[in-house]
């Protein structure tokens, strides 16, 4: 009798201390997790409120809502408190930081740099340094720890902010090739005009030399080897005026020009280069326009070259201008490939071409728009197009005028 | 006496277009003085002195602008028209710069050569 009554004053003891346990395990949990501000502990006569300073709201809640992992440790290096952007950092609960040693997290490659970046701070009151910690999906996390000293619940304790900086060596990284990829241009320009100025000089002393003989045919041929050779010409000119627009080397020269003249000029020059397309040429009043003449002669031809490069044979192209308040509105339409929706805001992107089953299909660097749109945007213009898949674009630019 | 066959100097740097410059010219019926450095057109006197001068501007271990300049500041040679002729995407403003008559920019039409140059001999 006895001893089964003691089994069952043991079960429900035991059931008691069970609940006892859970109940405390959630207390810790929820210190941990930093949901608790304040203890109230049920004394006899009164009841006793312990706040937890370190936890003060209002900074709790500045400190929770931070991008960077912020957290505070003891002289024995433990976590007394993490924000859940630390535990997001490293990918574990916050549940397992709090409460232990922070050098747990720490991966062995780093572990004695950042003892020695929490000795130097203890020392220092303050210390910076670089390392990797593991983080999401198995990969890592270039972070900066900065650490400080200050002062807390009548002690001392360290701060420890840890700021992803992925981002910013990312771009430190783009930065540095698209740099090196500048440099490049720039001699790859310069060495590239030398030999083509050679070929273009000799072809055209062959060209010459056969029309005086009456050799059409050869000439012919070296007529078609010269207009390949200024295709090469352009190609060197964008690549070397991308550098100085990168750079903001690109140098315009202003004056008062006539429109109508200019696109007039390009129309007989970019005519009998673009055969098999007809032009439809509406030309409203011409207007003066302030600015660079050359530049925007290149934007004009850049548009047109477009529109012959991306249309089939036997089409129109529209080249028209109308004016629109204080600016007078340029156009060249054509009835092509068209560009994608998804596609036509990127457009104008340096190194930007279109994609699609096609694109091998044309050459080109994709150069050309983003230096028309750069010009355009420097005389305080607008650039734009509108364009439908399979039916054709509309490439538009707008310009005041001067009276 | 006035000879009216026209001499043209030409300081460029690279055989091949010192060589181009000169065919193309010389099939126009001018006499072409080749000069990889342009230094030597001071050591000419006033009777042998060219009528126009196209000059490069980056030559190995020269300035065609200087030379320009000295050519202009000279009472000698200042009428004598200058044209430059780069590779440098800045020549027009090179150009002005430095008082030179015009210019041709790398790679060149054989025809704007010859209209350019043309233009420079009727105007002087």
């Amino acid at each position: 009798m006895e001893t089964i009554k003691t089994n069952k004053e043991l079960i429900s003891q035991v059931e008691y201390l069970q609940s006892q346990l859970i109940e405390a395990h959630e207390i810790i949990d929820a210190i941990r997790g930093g949901e608790v501000d304040a203890f109230i502990i049920k004394n006899e006569d009164k009841n006793e409120l312990y706040t937890l300073k370190s936890a003060d709201k209002a900074y709790r809640i500045f400190i929770e809502k931070m991008n960077d992992g912020a957290l505070t440790i003891n002289k024995d290096g433990i976590i007394l408190y993490s924000n859940s952007s630390f535990a997001d950092l490293i990918d574990i609960p916050l549940v397992n930081i709090t409460g232990f040693l922070f050098l747990n997290f720490i991966p062995d490659a780093y572990k004695n740099v950042v003892k020695e970046l929490i000795e130097t701070a203890w020392q220092e009151e303050e210390s910076k340094a670089e390392i990797i910690l593991p983080g999401k999906d198995n990969n890592v996390v270039p972070v900066l720890l900065s650490m400080n000293t200050f002062e807390i619940d009548g002690g001392i304790a360290l701060s420890v902010i840890a700021t992803d900086i992925s981002l910013q060596k990312e771009t430190l990284k783009q930065k540095k090739e698209m740099d090196k990829k500048d440099e490049f241009i720039s001699i790859a320009s310069h060495e590239l005009k030398t030999p083509v100025t050679s070929i273009k000089g000799y072809v055209q002393i062959l060209r010459f030399n056969f029309q005086k003989e009456g050799n059409i045919a050869a000439a012919e041929l070296l007529n078609k080897v010269d207009n390949q050779v200024n295709k090469l010409t352009t190609l060197i000119s964008d690549l070397l005026d991308v550098k100085k627009i990168e750079n903001g080397q690109l140098q315009y020269h202003e004056d008062v020009f006539d429109f109508n003249e200019l696109v007039n000029e390009i129309l007989e020059e970019t005519g009998h280069v673009l055969n098999k397309r007809y032009f439809d040429v509406q030309l409203a009043q011409t207007k003066l326009i302030y600015g660079d003449r050359n530049k925007i002669g290149q934007v004009i031809t850049n548009l047109i070259d477009n529109a012959g490069k991306y249309s089939p044979s036997n089409t129109t192209i529209c080249v028209n201008t109308i004016i629109e308040g204080n600016n007078i509105k340029f156009s060249v339409q054509d009835f092509g490939i068209g560009i994608p929706k998804g596609q036509q805001i990127k457009i104008f992107d340096r190194f930007f071409r279109v994609n699609g089953e096609k694109e091998n299909t044309y050459s080109g660097l994709g150069l050309g728009l983003y230096i028309s749109a750069e010009i355009i945007k420097r005389h305080k213009g607008l650039i734009g197009v509108e364009s439908k898949e399979n039916e054709g674009s509309t490439f538009y630019f707008e310009l005041p005028f001067t009276n | 006496m006035h000879s009216e066959v026209k001499k043209i100097f030409i300081a460029d740097d690279d055989p091949d277009i010192l060589d181009i410059l000169s065919i193309m010219l010389e099939t126009q019926g001018y006499t072409v003085i080749k000069s990889d450095k342009a230094n030597n057109i001071f050591e000419y006197s006033k009777g042998e002195l060219p009528d126009l001068i196209l000059l490069d501007i980056w030559m190995a271990g020269l300035d065609g602008r200087e030379i320009c300049e000295k050519l202009k500041r000279n009472e000698l040679t200042k009428d004598i028209p200058v044209i430059f002729i780069s590779a440098n995407s800045s020549i027009e403003e090179i150009t002005k710069e430095y008082n030179a008559n015009g210019f041709i920019s790398k790679p060149f039409e054989m025809s704007y050569l010859l209209d350019i140059i043309h233009d420079n001999l009727l105007a002087c």
